[in-house]
């Protein structure tokens, strides 16, 4: 009789993560088809739609990666924390403690120079998201507090404060049916590159290389390995295995942070809760399929900000955005899939 | 003479529990077997979404109860497949499965947002007026039952039959459990598939009666809660149970603050659970010194090396 026996594959492709990607993405758009056949339209005409009006001119294109530089400079923050083994699900409201800590700085600070004003504002961004993460930080690393869950009810927290700050001390009197805080002054606004292209984009790209350089370059990246990889070795190597962890956390949080900076200077112009439409989500699938690259993030990102401008331009003949969200989270679910066929063979042998 | 706001707590108290624990009580099953399943969000969403649309179809309240806890169940069973089966890393496998049953919930409900259900789960035994909170008890509907039978019932097949003492072996030792002839895969798959029908009937708790209409992220965050309830409960259902009480006592509390005199804004009244459950995990994380007695397996995927 035959049996079939699992085992793991001795080498592993180079480029099975890529592959894994592509094969996990072509199998989202089926399932996306399949989604829009039994919403009787018509995927192929959908899918050309969405390509035209999120790549086929500058101006889309400078839109979708606009929205790319949130789910990059996230799903970096969730690469680098992810680099001692722990997760980041607390991206989402670190965007959001980011904008907030900006508009904080803002309302009480006062400089002439623009540029500086500028700098100063993305570096407060960019500690609010550190400090959002800090009780989670802190909790992990001196009692072991389970990590997942506390970033991920932060930004239930956050969201929160943030409707509390737009409706009570922050609310601008002149926006009547929209909470919103004051607008910033326009000397402030990230200045356009090319088109409408932010540029907030030349930041991500910056901070993408910097994520790169620490995770894959870096003595401290190194440590970072050392100390998610095995205790024991961190012990005997002579690093502390929890400062890592801690200071991983505080700049993981920090790029979510920045974010959040961003996204208030170059398209909301204001605290709302416009600030995030769930990026922070989408940036731990853009993390995961890439297997924490800094360099696949930045390319995925692009790509799903992309996913994500048609999914809202297609609402206008009647597809529900969703299904935007639906073909990024099933890509993941089909690159899983495929991981499994490149870490593992299925070999036959003979039962005796 | 027990006044009525106190009655209205209980009885918000309960709700709110009921809802919490059903969840909690099948992620706990999933984790007994090893496999960690973050996804518990979303499958009660899907849960919520697909009971209420066959309600508002049907008007059949057994039949939505029954669809909702199959199809978060069959929801669940990609998370099985995935990490069970192909053995890829369950906390991403997990967290997708939120981010997929949320997106995929509104999508299929979009078109019920807003819509009245005519017909609600009513109380089991016909009480107007409660005056007491023996009547409060007894006026709660089905589901409420069904979740006390279901925690009986699992704390006794947990640690009293071959099935139970299965699911534990594997989530405590899987070498052992494996030598001893366990078949792994399939208790780890049929745990993980129970845990997503048991967070399908508490979504369809959530839009049959707590809340009871649809709308676009209505399970705000309460699989995550109830997440954290599974280790607040150290991993045995009635010390979860105990947990869901003072979680939802705590929920409940909230909104209630003003009537006792306290002056707080909604808004941040909103948050205090959330803000509460961290506090209790952090507590909780101290006292037992880091260990909280989660099964020792939980996360990783059973991989039998050749021979």
């Amino acid at each position: 009789m035959n049996k079939f026996i699992l085992s793991k594959k001795l080498y592993r492709n180079e480029l099975a993560t890529f592959y894994s990607f592509l094969i996990g993405f072509l199998i989202a758009i089926i399932v996306g088809s399949i989604i829009l056949l039994i919403q009787s339209k018509n995927p192929f005409d959908v899918f050309s739609l969405m390509l035209k009006l999120s790549i086929g001119s500058v101006n889309s294109l400078s839109n979708s990666l606009n929205k790319a530089i949130p789910l990059i400079l996230a799903g970096l923050g969730i690469a680098i924390i992810n680099s001692v083994k722990l997760w980041n699900i607390g991206a989402e409201g670190q965007i959001f403690f980011g904008a907030i800590a900006l508009n904080f700085v803002y309302i009480n600070t006062s400089i002439e120079n623009s540029y500086l004003y500028i700098f100063l504002l993305l570096a407060s961004g960019f500690i609010g998201g550190s400090v959002c993460i800090l009780l989670p930080a802190l909790s992990k690393v001196l009692f072991g507090v389970n990590e997942i869950i506390t970033t991920l009810l932060t930004n239930y927290i956050v969201f929160g404060l943030t409707i509390y700050l737009i409706n009570g001390v922050w609310k601008d009197p002149n926006s009547l049916n929209f909470p919103a805080a004051a607008y910033v002054s326009e000397s402030v606004y990230l200045p356009t590159v090319f088109g409408k292209l932010s540029s907030g984009f030349l930041i991500c790209i910056l901070f993408t290389l910097i994520a790169y350089y620490i995770k894959d370059k870096s003595v401290f990246g190194y440590e970072m390995r050392i100390a998610g990889g095995s205790a024991l070795t961190a012990i005997y190597a002579g690093i502390s295995a929890k400062q890592k962890a801690f200071i991983a956390m505080l700049i993981g949080g920090g790029f979510a942070g920045l974010a959040g900076a961003i996204e208030l200077l170059s398209q909301t112009h204001r605290v709302s809760t416009g600030i995030s439409q769930g990026f922070g989500y989408t940036a731990i699938i853009v993390a995961a399929i890439t297997g924490m690259r800094p360099l696949g993030i930045f390319l995925v990102g692009s790509l799903f900000g992309a996913l994500a401008i048609g999914g809202s331009v297609i609402q206008t003949i009647g597809v529900s955005s969703y299904i935007s969200e639906i073909i990024q989270a099933t890509t993941l679910f089909g690159a899983l899939i495929a991981q499994f066929f490149f870490s593992y063979e299925i070999k036959r042998v003979e039962d005796d | 003479m027990i006044d009525i706001q106190f009655l209205g707590l209980i009885n918000a108290t309960l709700q709110a529990a009921t809802l919490l624990f059903i969840a909690a009580l099948g992620e706990l099953i999933a984790e007994k077997s090893g496999v960690l399943n973050l996804g518990v969000e979303g499958m009660i969403s899907i849960g919520a979404v697909s009971g209420f649309i066959t309600a508002i179809n049907t008007e059949n309240l057994f039949l939505s109860i029954l669809v909702g806890i199959v199809s978060a169940s069959l929801f669940s069973s990609i998370h099985a497949f995935v990490t069970v089966v192909l053995k890829q890393d369950q906390t991403v496998s997990g967290l997708i499965l939120t981010i997929l049953g949320l997106s995929l919930s509104s999508l299929i409900g979009k078109k019920y947002v807003g819509k009245k259900l005519n017909t609600k789960l009513e109380g089991v035994f016909d009480i107007e007026n409660p005056s007491n909170i023996i009547e409060i008890i007894l006026g709660q509907n089905i589901i409420f039952y069904i979740a006390i039978i279901l925690m009986i019932v699992t704390a006794f097949v947990l640690k009293r039959t071959m099935f139970g003492r299965r699911i534990e072996a594997v989530g405590e030792d899987l070498k052992s459990a494996d030598s001893m002839g366990l078949k792994i895969g399939k208790t780890q798959f049929i745990a993980t598939c129970v845990g997503g029908a048991f967070a399908g009937l508490s979504g369809v708790y959530l839009t049959l009666s707590y809340v009871p209409y649809w709308t676009d992220g209505m399970t705000s965050g309460r699989g995550w809660i109830a997440l954290a309830l599974v280790i607040f409960g150290g991993w045995k259902p009635y010390r979860t149970a105990f947990g869901a009480l003072l979680f939802g006592f705590l929920e409940a509390l909230g909104p209630r603050l003003q009537t006792y005199g306290f002056e707080m804004s909604p808004y941040i009244v909103k948050i205090t659970p959330y803000v509460i459950t961290i506090l209790v995990l952090i507590v909780l994380t101290i006292i037992k010194n880091g260990n909280t007695g989660a099964p020792k397996n939980i996360g990783i995927p059973f991989f039998r090396e050749n021979r």
